[in-house]
């Protein structure tokens, strides 16, 4: 059973950038070995931690979006503690959320569409209103890359 | 409505304000003239149909968490229960990975 993971590790801040580079590489080909997909890697670069941890204020920020198997979180998560860069990790599992989500914005096209259809004879006023909202909606869930306050 | 105020008056409000909760709303909204003393509070994530409160989206969070730290509760923010079941849950694993504050110092 192949599920989804996103997994948000800190890295200390004094490693050097191609390190962490040659480091996210490295925790890539060990899940593509391992039998999973890695479906995003994003860097967030150097930001600020809300507090303190083994005394750094700061951290470069990663976050792996991988699908597979359950037990190779267990591998992944055991070798970001044995490495002695990372300061902190979280793993999540997103898949279910992914699958709410998608079912809640169809019930909300399909809404959306059934109103459309419901009332031609005023879509001047609700149309435009309704357009606007199904616009945002996608554009506000979306997590914005918390970069601005780095 | 009138009643509703004259009692509100009288006692602690929150549990009047709270029964009124899911018939006054729109009624407050359509006579938004009267002037309450009490604004009604609407839930931003039904309002704004944000589905997903994702811990990552730190800047919104930081509108949900006081200036120590703390988890604003349902009866300021004005989050309906689901959406605050969520963000309780963003807001916790978001301080798990310092993105917010477990208790902010001055």
């Amino acid at each position: 059973m192949n599920r989804i993971y996103e997994e948000l590790f800190i890295v200390k801040p004094d490693v050097l950038d191609e390190e962490v580079d040659t480091y996210v590489e490295q925790l890539r080909t060990q899940l593509t070995t391992a039998g999973a997909t890695v479906d995003k890697v994003d860097k967030w670069g150097k930001r600020k931690l809300a507090y303190r941890i083994d005394k750094y204020r700061e951290g470069t920020y990663v976050l792996f979006q991988f699908t597979g198997p359950a037990d190779i979180v267990r591998e992944f998560e055991r070798r970001l503690r044995v490495s002695d860069q990372v300061l902190k990790f979280l793993t999540v599992r997103i898949d279910e959320n992914l699958k709410r989500l998608e079912k809640r914005k169809k019930a909300r096209d399909k809404r959306a569409a059934k109103r459309a259809a419901n009332a031609p004879a005023s879509p001047a006023p609700a149309q435009p209103s309704m357009a606007q909202m199904m616009t945002e909606a996608p554009g506000g869930p979306m997590p914005g890359q918390p970069k601005g306050e780095a | 409505m009138a009643e509703s105020r004259s009692s509100g008056g009288g006692g602690g409000g929150r549990p009047i304000s709270a029964s009124q909760r899911p018939t006054g709303g729109d009624k407050a909204i359509a006579g938004g003239k009267k002037t309450y003393f009490r604004r009604k509070k609407v839930c931003r994530f039904c309002v704004e149909r944000i589905d997903d409160i994702n811990y990552k989206d730190v800047k919104m969070l930081h509108a949900f968490v006081a200036e120590r730290g703390k988890i604003v509760p349902r009866r300021i923010s004005g989050v309906c229960a689901p959406h605050q079941r969520r963000l309780t849950d963003a807001i916790k694993k978001a301080r798990n990975i310092a993105l917010l504050p477990f208790a902010a110092s001055y």
